[in-house]
Formats: structure tokens, sequence, C-alpha cells
């Protein structure tokens, strides 16, 4: 490999067929004389732009299509011309600087193009080098060169992480393997589940418990998991009927005169509320608006008066001392259902930070533009990462979360996405350029994944996710099964 | 070897090379010639037609003297199937102290030229004739019944194709059956000022135009051995000279003419083994950065680029090829 150009940020090197390189591989330019070296990835192979190329292959194919022939080449010298021929310009993209062995921050320094070595630099070296520590490792799995890519945990605390691709390439599989990481170091992770993805967390693919099992807890809405109405704070029943409920400000007034009076009585239940909002005086359109939320409340089956089918949720994850995942299943709840679910829970949660009863919680939310509302995306990424909430998205719909999101987010998990619409919306994460998005992203296989941001020390790195052995929910359900394939193809024969 | 090898900046898209020669340097401008122009009929015989290049090309400069490549391309056409053998590139490095040896290995040494007096670029056209000559004998005594063609024309007594040479080379092809056609793409014939390629311009294809005298001009040593015509063999194609055997009677040279008509396609009026056969002999530029390449790993040899003094010189205008 000889350093060719340098245009920018962007280094242009030129490698021969036998030099397999390819795309996210690391680099560094080696100069000797001054004991520096560069550090650059490979955004993309290029063929080198040779003289008469063009003529060449004209000539080939003219020559493969309608002729037969040999070529009587003594001295093989039609090897080296194909080697040249298949030479090969890789653009890439510097990342950083040694000098003495250690990372520098110096990107104007500029190797010689004549003296300067070039070699692969194996991602093992490269973690070493910008020590990326493994003290609470998540094995993620392989790079391209089969070494195994361990993360720290901590880089995931604290933190605002979104995981993305487009449909089918295994985004809810690194969150499993993410969810199952941080219980196993002990952190207590709630998961907003929307279609049953994550109920079979704590089974083997076999059926059998895993030793996560104990961990995860799965908590369906109106199977078994019905909070008490009397236990529920006025903050957060006010939060469920002001943004899920969109209760105007004058029927909120009402309601929390009636929820106080009640309180006070020591009467307060799902029945009596009712009979209250029936019973008091007030003007009518405001009984109505109150009533219509109240009969809402009461349909989504989350609330209760019976304390012996109720849970504490609050209890509930303060009794996961050793880590857990509450896996809170929303696939059988209506869009209505689900808002108010995830406003008990995250009204709740923020309660329990707020005063010290948890310590910090990591919450995963799969396609959360479906249940979150408009104004939570800021609490996020402004108030309640400082109360200990750090939130994990996952989507297909990379759109759907906002740009400010994207620009803020400490972590970035990139899958597949060809879409350019897609690329240029996660292209405006601030944790690397536009052109490795777009070059690595677009080319990225099933499985296979590109890290950004602090676990990897913004270097970016491709990671092959390692297979867990866990029963798989995720599927999408078929018509056409493989029995039926099978029977097609019979069919097929029969003809 | 060890050394180095210098190299030129200036490498176009396709280098080219040498292709052999269009049309020996043969300063005839005949005064009184008798012309005949006959109509063509394409004779669909399925006679194999085959046709022999040869390029060649400077690689580069060591310190004693130039590294060129040569290669030659064979192309054949058998009832509309094409196949072909390429051979080489073979490179050789030609110095001041093994010209001379070059030269004699030729065997076309012209006596009246001292191998001293020769340059460099000389004997590496000599090297690229010798292997010409070497596959056109190959041809002409392994084919039967066959069209033979050449590129350039049917000149001799230059230092590098003495009549001798061409004489038996026509000779083993007339005695296997076969033809030679020399087709020339360029040539400086004229007659009464003129190209003689524009005397046939307004008549209407496939013709051919049989120039009588030219066989029997003599210049010096330089003779022309073959019948010389200018042909012109579909709409919208080009007029060529085209030299034939001549030692086949003109209705025999026609009738092969003919036969290129029915067994052989043509593009612009020239015919496809011949074009091929160019094509597979020529150099590109990315063959010769490979080749140099080669020359360079096998031999030990440093490549050093030579900036071009032209370029130098002149800057955007300064754009002729140089050596």
């Amino acid at each position: 490999m000889r350093l060719y150009k340098k245009v920018g940020d962007t280094v242009q090197i030129l490698s021969f067929p036998d030099e397999e390189v390819e795309k996210g591989s690391y680099l560094i330019i080696e100069d000797e004389k001054t004991g520096r070296g560069l550090i650059t990835q490979v955004i993309d192979v290029q063929f080198a732009n040779v003289p008469g190329i063009m003529e060449e292959l004209l000539r080939d194919s003219a020559a493969d299509e309608f002729m037969n022939g040999r070529d009587f080449d003594p001295f093989n010298a039609a090897s080296h011309i194909l080697y040249i021929q298949d030479s090969r310009i890789l653009i890439s993209k510097i990342r950083g600087m040694v000098e003495g062995g250690r990372l520098r921050v110096n990107n104007s320094w500029l190797p010689s193009r004549t003296r300067s070595t070039i070699r692969r630099l194996p991602i093992d070296s490269l973690i070493k080098l910008v020590r990326i520590e493994r003290k609470f490792p998540i094995n993620l799995g392989e790079t391209r060169e089969s070494s195994q890519l361990v993360i720290d945990a901590r880089a995931l605390d604290g933190k605002l992480n979104i995981i993305t691709g487009k449909k089918g390439t295994g985004k809810s599989h690194l969150s499993k393997l993410l969810i199952l990481g941080l219980v196993e170091h002990g952190a207590t992770v709630v998961v907003l589940d929307l279609n049953g993805e994550y109920t079979s967390l704590g089974l083997k693919a076999d059926g059998s418990k895993n030793r996560y099992h104990s961990k995860i807890h799965i908590l369906k809405p109106g199977v078994n998991f019905k909070v008490a109405l009397s236990r529920v704070n006025l903050p957060v029943i006010m939060r469920i009927l002001t943004y899920s409920l969109d209760l105007p400000g004058i029927s909120s007034r009402e309601f929390r005169r009636i929820w106080r009076f009640l309180k006070e009585r020591g009467s307060l239940s799902l029945h009596s509320l009712g009979e209250a909002i029936m019973g008091w005086k007030c003007n009518q359109h405001v009984k109505d608006a109150l009533y219509s939320r109240y009969y809402a409340l009461l349909h989504s089956n989350l609330f209760t008066d019976n304390l012996a089918e109720s849970i504490d949720f609050g209890v509930f994850l303060r009794r996961m001392k050793g880590g857990g995942a509450v896996i809170i299943d929303l696939s059988d709840a209506s869009p209505l259902d689900r808002k108010i679910i995830v406003e008990y829970i995250l009204g709740k949660v923020q309660e329990l930070l707020a005063q010290w009863k948890l310590r910090a919680l990591f919450l995963f939310a799969e396609e959360a533009h479906l249940y979150l509302r408009e104004t939570y995306w800021d609490d996020i990424i402004t108030r309640m990462r400082h109360f200990g909430l750090f939130t994990t998205f996952i989507t297909n719909q990379p759109n759907t979360i906002r740009e400010n999101i994207y620009r803020q987010a400490d972590n970035i998990f990139l899958f597949n996405f060809v879409n350019e619409h897609d690329l240029e919306i996660i292209s405006r994460a601030a944790r690397v350029d536009v052109d490795t998005v777009v070059s690595i992203v677009r080319d990225l296989p099933p499985h296979h994944c590109l890290l950004l941001g602090d676990v990897v020390k913004d270097f970016p790195i491709v990671v092959k996710v390692r297979d867990l052995d866990i029963q798989t929910m995720g599927e999408t359900r078929l018509f056409f099964t493989k029995e039926k394939v099978e029977a097609g193809k019979g069919l097929i024969a029969s003809l | 070897m060890g050394g180095y090898l210098q190299v030129s900046t200036d490498v176009g898209e396709v280098i080219g090379g040498r292709s052999g020669e269009d049309e020996n340097a043969l300063p005839l401008n005949p005064k009184i010639i008798t012309a005949h122009l006959t109509t063509l009929k394409p004779v669909r015989d399925g006679t194999p037609i085959i046709a022999i290049d040869v390029s060649s090309v400077k690689i580069g400069e060591t310190e004693r003297g130039i590294l060129c490549a040569i290669r030659g391309a064979i192309v054949w056409n058998e009832r509309g199937k094409y196949g072909y053998l390429r051979v080489g590139p073979f490179p050789f490095h030609i110095t001041e102290e093994n010209k001379r040896e070059m030269v004699e290995l030729a065997r076309f040494h012209h006596p009246s030229m001292a191998a001293s007096l020769l340059r460099l670029a000389d004997v590496q056209d000599r090297l690229s004739k010798l292997m010409e000559r070497w596959l056109q004998m190959s041809i002409c005594c392994s084919s039967y019944g066959s069209i033979i063609l050449w590129d350039g024309s049917l000149t001799a007594g230059t230092p590098d194709t003495p009549v001798s040479l061409l004489t038996r080379l026509l000779e083993i092809a007339r005695r296997n059956g076969n033809s030679i056609l020399a087709f020339s793409k360029v040539t400086n014939v004229r007659l009464l000022g003129r190209r003689i390629t524009d005397l046939i311009w307004k008549y209407p294809p496939p013709c051919v135009l049989r120039l009588d005298d030219l066989t029997t001009l003599m210049k010096g040593q330089i003779r022309v051995m073959g019948n010389v015509y200018v042909v012109k063999l579909c709409r919208g194609g080009l007029p060529f000279r085209l030299d034939v055997d001549g030692g086949i009677p003109h209705s025999q040279g026609v009738l092969a003419i003919e036969r290129i008509l029915g067994n052989e396609i043509l593009y612009q009026g020239y015919p496809e083994t011949l074009r091929l056969a160019h094509i597979l002999s020529t150099f590109t530029a990315s063959e010769v950065i490979g080749i140099q390449r080669f020359i360079a790993e096998r031999y030990n040899l440093k490549v050093i680029v030579r900036p071009s003094v032209r370029r130098m010189l002149f800057g955007p205008f300064g754009t002729r090829f140089e050596d």
C-alpha cells in the first residue's frame, strides 16, 4: 500500500489486489523517521484510475464474447498487467495520530508519501491503543478480523443510545444482547416491548430456562400488571390525563379537586372516582370531559381496586437489587392504552429516581414514536438523564427520531440502510462524518452493526453481532410456512 | 540486472505502440499509370481468413539503453467463427553494446548500414519486424487455401525486409494455396499529385481499381512485390491501398478480394480479422505499467519517473509524445 493523496481529513491509499482491505478496516500510516503514525479508517474501496483501462476492458470483452483464443505469454507478464488493472484506491478517513505509542489529537500532521509504510491495524490493537476498557464487559460479537469485540457497560451508563437499521437487520437482537449484558452487571432495565419480542429473554432457544430467567420479569398490562389507584400519586395520574388523554386545563383543575377530596376521605378507588365525577357539581362539559377520561382509565385495565391483584411498580423495581429486566409487554394494548401505560411507567420511574429510591435505570424503547409524547423526547436528552434514566431508542424509521436527538446521542448502533433518505437522516449524527456513515452503512450485511460513539471511543467499528441462545419472538408471522413451501414444490413437480 | 528503470510521465490512455508499418516508405510518384476498375461480387465459400499484426512499445530507459516490449497477434476467421493467438509480450533490453547482436539476430542486417549508426529505437523496429515476419512465416507454412492478411504493403528491399525474404514468404504461401493480401491504412503513393486512394471515391462499392504499372516501379533497392489495388469494399467505407501477391494472376487476386467480401465482416471497409489483430497486439497504458512493474520486479530495477522536458519547457503546449 502506498499513500497517494490527502484532501481534508480524507486520505487516498493505493492498494494492490493481494492486500486484503475492506470497508471499515483500520490502517496505520507509519513514518519511521518522525516516529509518528496516522490512524485511518477505510470508508470506501474504489478501482484505481489506471490509464488505458477502458480500452483494455473493451478489448477483453470483445475477445471474450465472440472469439476463442489463447495467449502465449512465457514471461507471465499478464499477471502483472492484471495486478495493475485490479489495483484499488482506498478512501480513508483520518481518525487520529499516534506518537510514541500514545494517541494524540493532531490530525494536521502529514506523513511522508515516499517514506511512510502502511499496514493494517487490527481492531484488537486499535482497542488497546485507544484504551477501550472492559471492566464491565459486554461481548457484542466478532469484528471482521474474527476477534471478539467487547465493550464496557459503563459506556452505556448515563448515555443516550440509538439502535437503528432497516427491517430484519438485527436491531432487536442487539438490544437483547445489551439488555442481558446490563442485567449481568446488576443494572435495572425497563423494556417497552411493542411486539412482545422480549418476553422470552429468560428462555433458551430450546424453551428451557437460561441463567437470566430469574432476573427477567414480564409484565403484561391488564393481566399481571395492574396498579391500585389508591397507590398512584396525583402527579402521575395528572401526567396521564394531560399528556396521554389530553385533558384540558379547566377540567384538570376539577379533577385535582375530586382526587384530593377522595384522598382526604380515604376513599380513593376506581369505583368512588367514577361516582364522584358523576356527582360533582361543575360545568356539564367539564363533567363530560372528566367522565370520558375516567372511562379510558377504566378500560385500560391498568388500574384496579383489588389490592391483591395489584403490584406496586416502585417496590417491584426496588426489589431487583442484583439487577434485572422488566419487560412491559405492550403487544396487546391499544394505541391509547399504550400511551397510558407508558406515561404511568415513566411518571413512576421519574418519581422513584427523583426521590433516590432508585439509583439509575436503563430504558429500552422500541419504536418509541408510537407511544411517547412529543415533549418527552426533549425531557430525555435534557432533564431525565440527570435523574438517572438512560434511554436506548430502537427504530427502523430513523425519521421518527428528531435531529437534535441524533446530535446528542452518545452511542449509535447502525445497521444496514440503503434508502438515501434514511441515510441522510442518520448521517446527521454528530459522532461521525457523513461519508463514513453513508458509505459503510449502505454495505453492511445483516447482523453487522457499525458502532459509533463512546462505546468505541469515537473510533467507528463494524461488528457482526453474536448469536444469543434465547428463544426468538421477533420473527414475523408468515402465511407461507416451510411446510406450505415444501408442499408447493411437490405441486410444481407434478405439473 | 540492478540499476534503475526510467519511465516517462506522459502515459496516455492508449500507448498503441509501433504496429508494423502502414506502407514502407516508398516515395513513388509515377507519371503514367494504367488503371482498371472492376466491380466486385462477394464469394461466400468459407475460405479461412487469417490476419497477423505486431506491436512494439518503449517501456522505459535504463542507464545502458532502452527497454521495449513486442507482442504479436494472429486472428483467424473460419466460417464466421473467430479465434486468436496472442504471442508475447516479449521484453527486450536494447543497449549500445548489444544492438549489433540484436540486428544480427534479426538477420536482415543491411550491408550498407553499420549497426553502430542505428538508433536504439531503430533496433526496436527491427525486432518488431523480425517477430512479424516470423509469425507470417509460421502462418504461410501451416495454412492451406487461406487468405492471409498483413498490415502494410508488399514492399521489399528495405533494411528490415530484404527482397529475398519477402519472395520466399510469398512463394511458400503460394505453394500452400494461400493468397497474401496487405492492407495499408494510409498510403503515400500519389498519382498526378493525388493520393491513389482518392481515385476511387466516386465509384460505387464494392469495387477495386487495379494500378498495373506500380508493380514494375523500383527505386534503388526498394521494390513492390505485389499487384497494387485500391479497394473500396463497402458503402460508407474507406478506400485502402491493397497489395496482392504479385505471383498470382490478377483474376485470382480479384477472387481473393471477393472472398474477403463474402466471408469477412467489414468495419469501415476494413477486414475485421486484421482490425482485431491490431487491437489485440496493441499495448494499452495499463499494460505498459504492468510490464514496467514486471521488469522492475524481475530484474530488481528501481523505477524512476522521468519528467517530461517538453512539459517542463512548454507547459500545456508541450503535448507531443516523447520517446
